[in-house]
């Protein structure tokens, strides 16, 4: 018995010890959400009904968008009808908010030439020949080439040869990049918009390909664009990137095309919701937008530290004085507790990209009351029975039992509340429900495998039988008449 | 009921919770009323998350004033913005409005930013969609439906109807109340505050089942022959668990003072506060509920079940004392041993 109490200790020690260690090596710190290190957080949700695939591929165009911003922990999660994306740190909020959700005009463009994106010597060619185009000699394919040997030394990056997203205008002739980045574009102004498209499919006839249908004003534009291009590659653009590239062979399409390649079926599929829903195959609406300066984020971020703490001491402060040595029992639980969840917390934040939010910060607050509250019940237990007259050692492993069966209940309807309003609710409310359900599951184990052992051990060890040192005192032991 | 410090750290204290339970019954039931009452007439103070619209928080410097603020909102079509100064040395200012379409959201900001006399990228904004409410408030309100339901089963199946019965009483009170509260001061209530109200809800269950938790262990104990009546039972059970409740209040409500005192006011961090104050009054009325409302409604109901009212006749007839003393020794008697259920006795054998 005492043995295993001893094991059980050590053990726990041992784990939460190693868990810490861990973490902190690992550099891993809790990912802070948007409330307390300032950042941009937006809720949104579809402006129509939508089906799953469509929700799917458009949280995957806004990821895209979001990782080409840069921010270290972006996190887009879609909860129900919502999707909530949280950048928590990021510098430029304001077009953070804009780029996000905005839907970006599916462009068919006439391909001038294709470049290799990583030679500097086209790129340089390229340059110039991008400036000679704003002078107004667009479309000249020729040019490229004429000017090469003219511009030998100075050497282009290929993000001063490439359009900025803002001058990626319909009218204006662009230089792009392939979804691969492996290839580049000069592209004409766009022949005709996604407006025009009336369906996509991807099917599969010996190959995977796409059925493409326009509308009436469609039908003339691209039969219109395919006379002049005939022979010729078209490219079809999104958010500033070359989706496809095909080729026109006909000359007349009367309103259907196909188009066809060594697609497998991902690209098909996708490429056909790319051309039927344009950017976003979404249309969203902000339902909850929210930038946090960085000041205001790392005040609160502050205030709550130090009320944390100043409530931890007055609570550890009471703790002691009520329940004496047992007391101490209850501080070192919480310490205990609170290595085990900052390791959840940092190793969340690392792994799942999961923040933790002031909401989620609230719950753990709250969960020092139910921490706090296993040892209490416990711990009144003691005293009762000792009350009764019963010896300490035994009253301390022998109401265990009877205690744990009540703070398992309670604790259960604690993990039923969290269990709901995470599966049922989203944001804020979520964000604490999470916290609240893992600290209430520490408590669960910290109070089995750390606490009993612990008041076991310290009640054999240095209490005898003085209850004085449990806050006993002036206690008339025997039964009562 | 005779009140002593001494006594209760000691655990001698022996109160008669029930005797005193239908005015005090009587008193929740009014202070829930008043509350109702309240949220009808003086409406609830809702935050933009349920109402759409906009709200800026603007570290100003400190010569800039309210009216500079105000003048700045009505450029931008906030005429009937709402601008508040939360924090007393370094100047912030909070406004709430929605601006005229005309303007996108850069140009309200900046136009802020310039009647405060700081940089654009210290504002903090928030705008919310009309519709975005009714969605959050869609969701916590089948939250918690499903919430209630299954705590009923949960509380049915693990004690019985009547206990849930008073659980589901005692957390229907202490949100009533704590609502009211909001409505009376006119509190702002954000989804953090809604946030609160659940957490006040597992809290008062929790304390609930800590209570109910002990009358039926104490109800197991009793020995066949037993006369206590279910008033006295519930009262031992009440005076065993009474620490506890108070310890429990005074850890709990410390963390949520000090988020409240230390962080909101001291250090003016108004997001905290919308927490804190749901949680604080909450907490307390939580505790309250537990012992003065969910027990007494179970002694009621329990006491028309036929065992305990012929408990109860009996106990008038051969007028038995009734004093918690007396109750506590009898049970403490009859208890085998409390850390296992006691034994079932053999028939005329006396202990």
């Amino acid at each position: 018995m005492r043995r295993s109490h001893l094991v059980s200790l050590i053990l726990v020690v041992v784990f939460t010890a190693a868990s810490l260690a861990g973490v902190v090596s690992a550099g891993w710190t809790p990912v802070l959400g948007v409330q307390l290190q300032g950042g941009v957080e937006v809720v949104l949700r579809p402006a129509h009904e939508v089906s799953d695939e469509q929700f799917e591929r458009a949280i995957e165009i806004i990821r895209n968008r979001v990782d080409a911003i840069g921010v270290a922990e972006p996190d887009i999660t879609r909860q129900g009808t919502q999707v909530v994306i949280q950048l928590p740190g990021v510098k430029d909020k304001q077009r953070a908010v804009d780029l996000i959700g905005q839907t970006a005009e599916l462009r068919f463009r006439p391909v001038l030439q294709m470049f290799d994106p990583t030679d500097p010597e086209q790129l340089s060619a390229i340059e110039e020949a991008m400036n000679q185009g704003q002078d107004g000699d667009i479309g000249n394919e020729n040019s490229v080439e004429t000017t090469e040997s003219e511009i030998p030394d100075s050497r282009a990056s290929l993000s001063d040869v490439l359009t900025p997203p803002q001058e990626d205008d319909v009218s204006a002739m662009v230089a792009l990049l392939g979804s691969s980045g492996q290839t580049g574009f000069i592209l004409a102004p766009a022949a005709l918009t996604g407006e025009v498209i009336e369906e996509a499919a991807a099917t599969f006839q010996g190959q995977w390909i796409v059925n493409v249908s326009f509308n009436d004003e469609g039908a003339m534009l691209f039969d219109q664009m395919a006379a002049a291009n005939f022979g010729r590659q078209v490219a079809i653009v999104l958010d500033g990137v070359v989706e496809s590239a095909p080729t026109i062979n006909a000359e007349e399409f009367n309103g259907q095309a196909v188009i066809s390649g060594s697609f497998d079926e991902a690209e098909a599929k996708n490429l056909a919701l790319v051309l039927k829903f344009g950017a976003l195959p979404v249309e969203f609406e902000r339902d909850d937008v929210r930038t946090v300066s960085a000041t205001l984020g790392e005040g609160t971020l502050r205030a709550g530290i130090i009320a944390g703490l100043v409530g931890l001491a007055l609570v550890a402060a009471y703790m002691l004085l009520y329940y004496r040595l047992l007391g101490l029992v209850a501080i070192c639980s919480l310490a205990t507790s609170g290595a085990i969840l900052w390791s959840i917390v940092a190793w969340l934040g690392e792994s799942r990209g999961l923040a933790l939010t002031l909401a989620g910060a609230t719950g753990i607050v709250v969960s020092i009351g139910v921490q706090v509250d296993s040892n209490i019940v416990y711990y009144e237990r003691i005293k009762e029975e000792v009350r009764r007259g019963r010896a300490v050692r035994s009253a301390a492993a022998g109401s265990f039992r009877a205690a744990f069966s009540t703070i398992i209940w309670a604790d259960l309807a604690s993990l039923i509340a969290a269990g709901v309003l995470y599966q049922l609710t989203t944001g804020t409310v979520r964000g604490f429900a999470l916290y609240l359900g893992i600290t209430t599951l520490i408590d669960l184990a910290v109070s089995f495998f750390f606490m009993r052992p612990l008041v076991i051990l310290v009640v054999r060890r240095l209490v005898g039988e003085r209850p004085g040192r449990l806050g006993l005192s002036n206690m008339a032991g025997g039964v009562i008449r | 009921m005779n009140f002593s410090l001494k006594a209760m750290y000691r655990g001698e204290n022996s109160w008669d919770f029930l005797g005193v339970s239908r005015r005090v019954l009587m008193g929740s039931a009014i202070a829930v009323l008043v509350c109702v009452a309240a949220i009808f007439v003086r409406g609830l103070n809702l935050g933009i998350e349920f109402e759409g619209g906009g709200v800026w928080e603007i570290p100003a410097l400190s010569e800039v004033t309210t009216d500079d603020i105000r003048d700045a909102a009505s450029d931008v079509g906030m005429g009937d913005a709402r601008v508040q100064r939360i924090s007393g040395g370094d100047a912030i200012f909070r406004v709430r409005g929605e601006p005229a379409a005309s303007e996108s959201a850069e140009s309200v900001v900046s136009e802020l930013a310039k009647a405060a006399g700081v940089d654009a990228e210290t504002i903090s904004t928030r705008t919310v969609s009309p519709s975005f409410g009714d969605e959050v408030a869609g969701k916590a309100r089948r939250a918690l439906v499903v919430f209630l339901i299954l705590i009923a089963l949960y509380l049915t199946l693990r004690f019985e109807w009547k206990m849930a019965l008073g659980a589901l009483i005692a957390v229907a009170h202490d949100i009533a109340f704590t609502v009211g509260v909001y409505a009376i001061f006119q509190f702002e209530i954000s989804p953090a505050t809604v946030v609160a109200f659940l957490t006040i809800m597992g809290y008062s269950l929790y304390d609930t089942i800590v209570v109910f938790d002990r009358v039926r262990d104490n109800e197991r104990s009793l020995s066949a022959k037993s006369r206590m009546t279910y008033p006295d039972l519930a009262n031992v059970s009440l005076n065993q668990v009474v620490m506890r409740s108070v310890n429990t209040s005074i850890t709990s409500v410390l963390p949520v003072l000090s988020l409240l005192i230390v962080g909101s006011f001291i250090l003016g961090a108004s997001s905290l506060q919308e927490f804190a104050i749901a949680l604080l009054v909450g907490l307390l009325v939580g505790s309250y509920s537990s012992l003065f409302v969910a027990m007494p409604i179970v002694s009621e109901l329990k006491n028309r079940e036929s065992h305990w009212a012929e408990q109860e006749r009996s106990a008038e007839v051969l007028g038995t004392s009734n004093a918690i003393e007396d109750a506590a020794a009898v049970l403490a008697a009859d208890r085998y041993d409390r850390s296992s259920p006691p034994r079932p006795r053999k028939k005329g054998r006396k202990r």
